[in-house]
């Protein structure tokens, strides 16, 4: 027996356009469905009253345009980010971390990084990082129920990585980041990077992270605001490295820091959680040490 | 190519047929139909739902008659003219059978008068002339099960033959306690047979709520029914004089009767039409497996009605048939109900849809139920009712209407705002806001949703 309470000529509208109704009311966050939701063409628009009727425009009468269907996969990810949008109440924390014993590192460990033919990126420290500050702060190790009556405390840490792919965007995760060394890290990175790419990222490597990690340090930015990837409760983006100056005392001392940006499910975390989160992680990333302790 | 040919051929002529034909038809496919009756309609038309209802208001006549005396109306001793009756009774079934041509007709369908059997999956053989069809459905519907190793005697009646009226049997035995054998109760026992009624379950109606059955049963009691449940027939002599019938169980020794009915359910005849010989499965018991759609494993050939299983009911069929005739045109069609109602049209009616308690209780569903009495309904008493009930099951979390069951005059028109308030996920805030007239027998269901919600002021 389906859940979902829909009267039957909202069931038979729904059949017609081949919409699946346990689907829309659980991308809606909702247990039941009327006819305007059918009517909508059941893809959540992000906003409350689901008007799409602003979108319904002859674009043509203000000057040229060419149309162009979007792809199945790209209808997935907006329904999902309009879902996430609407129904999460997201804040996001702002703050940044020294680079400055992350990038010495990385020096250092140039030579053994080719001899492995790995790139040490600041990707991976950062993934490490992440990884270490969910252990300390499991509350961002969460999922809330579609309910809201129950959080489920996860005792894994996968971190989901955005990557940038000519198709759109994809999320491959990396498993149990917390128990590998940053070797292996940036390997499957890379890895799984590359073949985001090409399309070749198997069902099972996506879904289930902890958090997810949104990169756009190589292209540049000083801060964004990322969208949280339901079912999880935070996302970290990272933006350029900028060399900013830092007072010791009297005296200004130029610092390479990462910006970062941390959105977060309001309705499980709290600001003084996220500003202690984020800060516990920008301790890691300029003390890179303390990920050992 | 043979000229013998049609977009949709629909074998058989019953409630699920003709709707699954003229459904076709209006969606502008050239519909063929066949059954090897003389009149369209079926069972149901002929031999079923509509012959016995007629019947059952010449039983409701008698009954009230007889009560009369109770309100100062006496009517005297009341003669029964059999021959009269059935010709009443016939006459129904002409009009509405008569009627069915003229429906038919005005769409174009084209009635053959036969037998067929699948020769391909494309093609049937029509008493001897060949067919070639794009798409076919099977609604063959079903017989009266025969209980096996009973003597061959013209006094051992199926249903069929109990609504022949042939004669008012002194003692009339009927074995199987179900809807079809409670209605024959009812007819009978009104026409003043001493009737008894055997039941293997340790309820009548099983199935049904046992609360609501037991009121039934006490009843029909009242009328003069014998009922022995959790009892089985172990043995059938014939005699001359009458049919011995050897029980066991609860009631155990041997009832005399001048006349049995069978009333055990019903098979499905979907064999007659030979469905292996299009690919179609069909099981041990006949039965024939469908989809949502009611596409067999073949999918241009479909089946509807008793053909696919229980519960065998005329109004599933024609649901089906619309549903059958809609995915053969190309719609996306789909039988997506779980509340399909079941109504004994006895003296009072038993109705009920969803989820029985029971049900729900076998299903670990999280449930409650209201009741209200009908001895506390003004409308009830002031038109003579005698006892009756109206029990509704919910969810306890969102007080979403999950079953109905309603026993009392005219429960089975009753039923239809529970059947409707659970497609559309009422609550019983929705049921007990919504204004019933007074005073109506309709008033009992806002009543039993008022009681639930602790608003009830009529107990």
């Amino acid at each position: 027996m389906s859940n979902v309470i829909a009267p039957p000529s909202v069931r038979a509208l729904a059949r017609q356009k081949g919409i699946d109704l346990e689907t829309l009311a659980k991308n809606l966050g909702r247990t039941s469905i009327a006819r305007e939701d059918v009517e909508g063409g059941g893809t959540p628009t992000g906003s409350a009253s689901n008007d799409a009727s602003f979108w319904d425009v002859d674009h043509s009468q203000f000057g040229p345009v060419t149309e162009e269907p979007t792809s199945r996969f790209a209808q997935a990810a907006a329904a999902n980010l309009g879902a996430a949008n609407a129904l999460i109440p997201q804040v996001t924390h702002h703050d940044r971390a020294d680079v400055r014993a992350i990038e010495a590192l990385r020096t250092d460990l140039k030579p053994e990084a080719r001899a492995r033919g790995v790139k040490l990126t600041g990707l991976a420290f950062q993934a490490k990082a992440l990884a270490c500050a969910l252990r300390e702060f499991p509350t961002f190790n969460s999922s809330l129920s579609s309910d809201g009556k129950k959080l489920t405390l996860k005792g894994y840490v996968h971190i989901g990585i955005a990557v940038d792919t000519a198709f759109g965007l994809m999320v491959p995760v990396v498993r149990d980041v917390d128990q590998k060394g940053l070797w292996q890290i940036a390997k499957e990175i890379s890895d799984l990077a590359t073949r985001a790419q090409n399309r070749k990222i198997r069902p099972d490597e996506m879904g289930g992270a902890s958090m997810t990690i949104s990169n756009l340090g190589g292209i540049g930015g000083i801060g964004f605001t990322p969208i949280v990837n339901p079912p999880e409760v935070a996302i970290l983006g990272i933006t350029r490295t900028e060399t900013v100056t830092v007072w010791n005392g009297e005296t200004p001392s130029p610092v390479p820091m990462v910006p970062l940006d941390l959105s977060y499910d309001h309705r499980v975390i709290n600001g003084a959680d996220a500003a202690r989160f984020l800060s516990y992680f920008a301790g890691l990333i300029a003390e890179p040490r303390r990920m050992l302790i | 190519m043979s000229d013998n040919h049609a977009d949709l051929i629909v074998l058989g002529a019953g409630p699920g047929g003709y709707a699954c034909a003229f459904r076709a038809a209006d969606l502008g496919c050239n519909v063929v139909m066949v059954d090897p009756r003389a009149t369209l309609g079926g069972v149901c038309l002929n031999v079923g739902c509509i012959p016995s209802k007629a019947l059952l208001h010449a039983a409701e006549i008698l009954r009230e008659a007889r009560h009369g005396q109770d309100w100062g109306l006496s009517t005297g001793e009341i003669s029964i003219d059999l021959d009269k009756l059935r010709a009443k009774k016939d006459s129904i079934v002409e009009q509405l059978t008569n009627g069915l041509v003229g429906l038919s007709k005005r769409r174009k369908v084209q009635n053959i008068r036969g037998s067929a059997v699948f020769t391909g999956d494309q093609t049937l053989n029509i008493d001897g002339e060949n067919w070639t069809f794009d798409q076919a459905v099977i609604a063959v519907g079903s017989a009266p099960v025969r209980l096996p190793g009973w003597p061959d005697d013209e006094r051992i009646w199926d249903s069929t033959d109990a609504l022949e009226l042939r004669e008012i049997p002194k003692n009339l035995t009927i074995v199987g306690g179900g809807i079809i054998g409670l209605e024959m109760a009812t007819v009978y026992a009104a026409l003043g047979s001493k009737v008894s009624v055997i039941e293997f379950m340790d309820q009548i109606a099983p199935g049904a709520d046992p609360e609501a059955a037991s009121i039934l049963h006490k009843a029909l009691e009242q009328e003069g029914v014998t009922i022995h449940t959790s009892t089985k027939v172990t043995g059938v002599k014939a005699s001359k004089s009458a049919l011995e019938l050897q029980c066991d169980g609860a009631f155990e020794g041997v009832i005399k009767s001048n006349a049995v009915i069978q009333a055990v359910g019903r098979h499905s005849n979907g064999s007659l039409v030979d469905p292996s010989a299009a690919g179609v499965k069909i099981d041990e018991k006949n039965i024939i497996d469908v989809d949502s759609s009611c596409r067999t494993n073949v999918p241009h050939i479909f089946a509807i009605g008793d053909v696919t299983g229980n519960p065998m009911l005329a109004h599933r069929a024609t649901h089906q048939g619309h549903v059958a005739a809609e995915a053969a045109c190309g719609h996306a069609a789909a039988l997506d109900t779980q509340f399909i109602p079941s109504v004994a049209y006895t003296l009072p009616e038993l109705a009920w849809a969803g989820l029985t308690q029971m049900q729900a209780k076998e299903g670990g569903i999280a449930h409650k139920t209201t009741s209200f009495p009908w001895a506390a309904s003004g409308r009830n008493l002031a038109s003579g009712g005698g006892d009756g009930l109206t029990k509704l099951i919910y969810c306890p979390h969102t007080h979403q209407v999950l079953g109905a069951t309603i026993v009392g005059r005219n429960a089975g028109e009753l039923l239809a705002e529970c059947v409707l308030a659970m497609e559309m996920g009422a609550t019983l805030e929705d049921i007990s806001l919504s204004v019933h007239a007074h005073p109506t027998l309709s008033e009992t269901i806002g009543f039993s949703a008022e009681r639930a919600l602790g608003t009830l002021t009529d107990l």
